[in-house]
């Protein structure tokens, strides 16, 4: 008998139900593969990706509706054991979510991160196929490897084991070393490709020592097994605290907080921009993910020291991400800068090692995915015109040019900045509320200045979008389907704004669920 | 102290917040020309509603009135909740006015039409929001809404050195309501962990019991995001060019409304929230008021630009909602609320005339003007009126609240009032020395500028009935300011009640 057959026959098949969503990513990714050997016809690659990614998310989708139905509303178990779709989600998602022998879990949290992480791989899809053919840079491989980069962020944030969040960021990582050096004839884009891949290795390389020093300490891959021998042990030795210091650096490099973010300007600046958005958004969303699951679920008795950590980490990004991103005037490279000082503002929330600030880091996380994708997206359509080069005089009169556009444009800006009714600021609220909460009030005063600071390129963009004339007259050529999907964006930003109610159930439930560690 | 609701029969304040977010929407689809009809039957309906609610209001006792609450983010106890008290109703009646004003003197836009009067649309959904919000997540939202099209109409509308004018109204302005937000979320995490109920309303936040020092900080972050919207000195200079840099329609909602929503914050928050603070702050917030009353009427003195001097003598004339704010009496408080409505009137007439000369010369520079009075005498004589509302002259609005304000503080502190009530001398200074080089002196014209005054064109129908209302509301309050005294007493009261408990 082999390995396989004796775990199957002691333990019982795996559950693969709750496997469904990344199956037909893979399942839609080796098709793609296929497909691009045998048609050239783009529009086909293209429609089978996103088709495979909808079914995927509205799988997920009903899945969450379902769960959220039966946690949040009063149904008895019995109730729910007669009706068809409660008990198929009660038998597969509250009970055995738990599969391939513990190394795989579905649970809540696990599924909002991949709906939303879905959901922001379609409007990345959506904006590819243009650009990279405006651009005369058109591969087939785009398609794949985003998926696969996807499975990879799936595998991260399902993962309840140091083995599995390993193969999930390698999976998420390789793939995206090749998207960003994927530019023919670019040299930004092999210099930003070839930096990720030293210093990402670096970060893999790091996170890899801190998994066997901690094994080693620890004896268990498992968070929940880490957890129980850390509470049992208080004594704090090499091992250990190597184990834990290595591993916040491999995450913070991989989020690209300060110090470790050296990568990240170089890299979205090189990448072709829906790249970019994929880059700054799910791929981080999936990292801040694990960084959440990672501190809940393994280190709870080192919360506080693990949110000194981050808070000194956040601090650092907000400062540096928001003035340097002052200097920039190429309007690319500038929200490369914002997308670090980003990662302090929803790092921020875990200096306050509580629900709420959980809560608050799931919401900020989640929004970004809008306003980040967003304002990169919208500038991959501006991009593909002739001579647009995203700088901040490129920008000048583009509201007398392209209305819509700027528009949009300024939606996004000001919710990066997180000025009301754009949901940007609900996000800030959640981590003040957080942060003052928990009384780490430095940290918020931080925020606030740095917020301050950020005022100054936002506004800047806007100012230079509707208050200078344009520079040259020319019409700029953004497609129907591209305004159409910027335009979903710029509204689910500004509706969020005005009723995050739902997002806001969703993430404290999920915060709360994780918290009580439920089921596992 | 518990408050009374006389919920809304008619959610008569949701309808007046989404009516012109409603209309800006619909603009967006319809052509230029429809932008003007539109905007101004919009905000007509408004301030009929709004001044209907102001006939309604029940003055006797103190209950907030057209009430209206829903829940929206139960999980940190945040409701939409709007009401008014006559503090709220006051103001929000000045606003639906200040904006049909606004909307009816926008004749002469000549570029962007159309998001010209959606920016507009935009700010008055915002504005009267701020009025009206008993949520303190609401008032925030409101409190920066108002932002984005404020930026937006001094960046773009605005004359030659509007964006650097926009980017600084900004900042300043951003910089103390994140200052702001940090206090009213430390209040509300201190009344949670207090009564272990999670509620942003204003009736939760305002039972809070706070240890000193806290009361203090809290205090002080409110006050830096009030101070600087007033603006108080040292913290005005964004107003300035703010005020020369905006379009006439954009200086008149800057003038009435937005200063407002400063000292508005000092009464409705500032007071009833940290009253042990309050009465700590009485000596500073004196003197900033002073040196903000004589500071800038004396740069108003030396301004040569109508609308910078005019800008000055708002900061100034803030200076006396701040004293007789924290006179911390009757007349002080009573005083502030009218003066602020007063104010509203005034500077908005003052703009409006900077703005007709501007229209009719193209410059703003009192060098290049005077002697017009002969030539456009409904203005000479609408200018005038505002002018002598805005000295304080008996019979007109500007002195029912500086002679209440100045009594409040007499009763407090002689020595403030009597430097605030001298300052008064410098009000008159400025404003008829602004009169005189404007519309007078027309022997020392030139034979050029004669010339040209001769053609010049007197109000036309769509400025004068701009000016109108403003010009009847200060005739009105002015002679019959006890309405309004009666109006505001009971909300008065209830604003010092906790400050009466303290005694001394």
């Amino acid at each position: 008998m082999s390995v396989i057959e004796q775990l199957v026959s002691g333990l019982g098949m795996p559950n693969f139900v709750i496997l469904i969503p990344e199956i037909v990513l893979l399942i839609t990714a080796f098709t793609v593969f296929i497909l691009e050997l045998i048609t050239k016809n783009r529009k086909v690659i293209s429609a089978v990706s996103i088709l495979g990614l909808l079914g995927s998310g509205l799988f997920i989708l009903v899945v969450v509706l379902g769960i959220l139905k039966l946690i949040l509303s009063p149904i008895t178990l019995k109730e729910a054991s007669q009706n068809v779709f409660y008990s198929f989600i009660l038998n597969n998602f509250l009970e055995n979510f738990v599969t391939l022998y513990g190394l795989y879990v579905v649970d809540l949290f696990a599924l909002v991160f991949k709906l939303f992480l879905i959901v922001g791989t379609i409007f990345v899809l959506i904006h590819l196929r243009p650009y990279v053919e405006s651009k005369k840079s058109y591969y087939g491989e785009y398609y794949y490897l985003i998926l696969f980069s996807l499975v990879g962020m799936f595998i991260m944030v399902s993962s309840p084991n140091l083995i599995s969040f390993y193969i999930g960021l390698e999976l998420m990582s390789i793939a995206l070393y090749v998207l960003i050096g994927l530019y023919r004839r670019d040299y930004k884009s092999k210099e930003g490709a070839y930096k990720y891949l030293i210093i990402g290795g670096t970060g893999t390389a790091i996170v890899s020592y801190a998994i066997a020093l901690l094994y080693g300490r620890t004896g268990t891959f498992d968070f929940k097994e880490i957890a129980k021998t850390l509470i049992i042990s208080d004594n704090l030795d090499v091992g250990l605290i190597g184990g834990l210091v290595l591993l916040l650096i491999g995450l913070a490099l991989k989020a690209s907080a300060v110090p470790f973010h050296h990568w990240a300007p170089d890299a979205y600046e090189g990448a072709t921009t829906p790249v970019t958005a994929f880059l700054a958004v799910p791929a981080k969303i999936a990292t801040y993910a694990i960084i959440l699951r990672i501190v809940v679920e393994a280190f709870p008795s080192v919360t506080e020291t693990w949110g000194l950590a981050w808070a000194l980490f956040a601090a650092a990004s907000m400062i540096l991400g928001n003035f340097v991103a002052l200097r920039q005037k190429n309007v690319k490279r500038m929200l490369a800068y914002s997308s670090i000082a980003h990662t302090g503002y929803i790092t921020a929330a875990l200096a306050a090692p509580t629900g709420m600030g959980f809560a608050a880091l799931a919401f900020y996380s989640i929004v970004y995915l809008f306003m980040g994708a967003g304002a990169f997206l919208l500038l991959s359509s501006l991009e593909k015109n002739e001579g647009w080069s995203n700088s901040l005089d490129d920008f000048k009169g583009l509201a007398k040019r392209e209305p819509a556009s700027a528009l949009i444009m300024l939606v996004f800006m000001f919710s990066l900045l997180g000025i009301p009714p754009t949901v940007g600021f609900i996000g800030k609220l959640g981590v003040f509320l957080a942060l003052i909460g928990y009384e780490v009030w430095w940290l918020a005063i931080v925020l606030v200045i740095t917020s301050i600071v950020s005022a100054g390129y936002y506004i800047k963009v806007v100012a230079n979008m509707y208050m200078y004339e344009p520079t040259v007259k020319n019409r700029l050529n953004i497609s129907l389907t591209e305004k159409l999907s910027l335009g979903i964006l710029a509204v689910i930003v500004l509706i969020l704004g005005v009723y995050p109610t739902q997002i806001w159930t969703l993430t404290t439930t999920i915060s709360s669920l994780l918290m009580a560690g439920v089921g596992r | 102290m518990s408050v009374e609701f006389v919920k809304a029969d008619v959610p008569w304040i949701t309808i007046t917040i989404l009516l012109p977010l409603i209309a800006a929407v619909v603009l967006m689809f319809l052509k230029d020309r429809f932008a003007k009809p539109i905007s101004i039957a919009i905000s007509a309906v408004i301030f009929i509603i709004s001044s209907y609610m102001l006939l309604v209001y029940d003055p006797s006792s103190y209950k907030i009135q057209f009430y209206e609450k829903y829940e929206w983010i139960p999980w940190l106890g945040v409701s939409y909740e709007v009401g008014v008290d006559a503090l709220s109703l006051t103001l929000y009646w000045l606003t639906a006015l200040s904006f049909l004003v606004a909307f009816i003197w926008s004749t002469n836009i000549n570029k962007r039409i159309k998001e010209y009067f959606i920016a507009f649309l935009v700010l008055e959904a915002g504005s009267l929001g701020v009025f009206v919000a008993w949520d303190l997540v609401f008032f925030y939202i409101f409190w920066e809404a108002i932002l984005i099209p404020m930026f937006l109409i001094i960046g773009v509308w605005g004359y030659a050195e509007r964006i650097y004018a926009a980017t600084k109204f900004f900042i300043y302005t951003f910089f103390g309501s994140l200052f702001l937000l940090i206090g009213v979320i430390g209040l509300y995490v201190a009344s949670y962990f207090q009564t272990g109920e999670l509620s942003t309303s204003y009736f939760s936040l305002i039972n809070t019991q706070l240890p000193f020092t806290l009361e203090l900080i809290f205090f002080l972050l409110l006050a830096l995001g009030f101070a600087i919207k007033v603006p108080m000195w040292p913290f005005h200079t964004w107003l300035p060019d703010a005020h020369v840099q905006a379009p006439t329609a954009g200086s008149v909602i800057l003038a009435a409304v937005l200063l407002k929503m400063g000292t508005y914050g000092f009464v409705r928050f500032s007071l009833p929230w940290f009253p042990e603070a309050s009465k700590y702050f009485v000596p500073v917030m004196f003197t900033l008021g002073v040196i903000a009353i004589i500071y800038t009427a004396m740069m108003a003195i030396a301004q040569t630009h109508i609308k910078r001097l005019i800008a000055y003598s708002s900061v100034s004339h803030m200076g006396f909602v701040t004293i007789g704010t924290f006179a911390l009496n009757d007349f002080g408080v009573n005083g502030a609320i009218i003066t602020m409505i007063s104010h509203g009137l005034t500077s908005a007439a003052l703009f409006l005339a900077a703005g007709f000369i501007y229209e009719r010369t193209h410059t703003y520079e009192m060098g290049k003007l005077g002697g017009m009075a002969r030539f456009v005498p409904i203005f000479a004589v609408l200018f005038m009126i505002s002018a002598m509302a805005s000295v304080g002259l008996p019979g007109l609005s500007g002195f029912v609240g500086e002679f209440l304000s100045l009594l409040g503080t007499f009763q407090v502190s002689i020595l403030t009032a009597t430097l605030a009530g001298l300052s008064l001398i410098l009000g008159a200074a400025y404003t008829l020395w602004l009169y005189r080089k404007t519309m007078f002196e027309e022997e020392l014209l030139d034979e050029e500028r004669l010339h040209k005054w001769k053609q010049l064109k007197d109000v036309s129908t769509s400025e004068f009935l701009s000016f109108l209302p403003l010009v009847i509301f200060m005739f009105v309050i002015g002679i019959y300011p006890s309405w309004w005294v009666n109006l505001i007493q009971k909300t008065t009261e209830a604003i010092l009640f906790k400050i009466r408990l303290l005694g001394g």
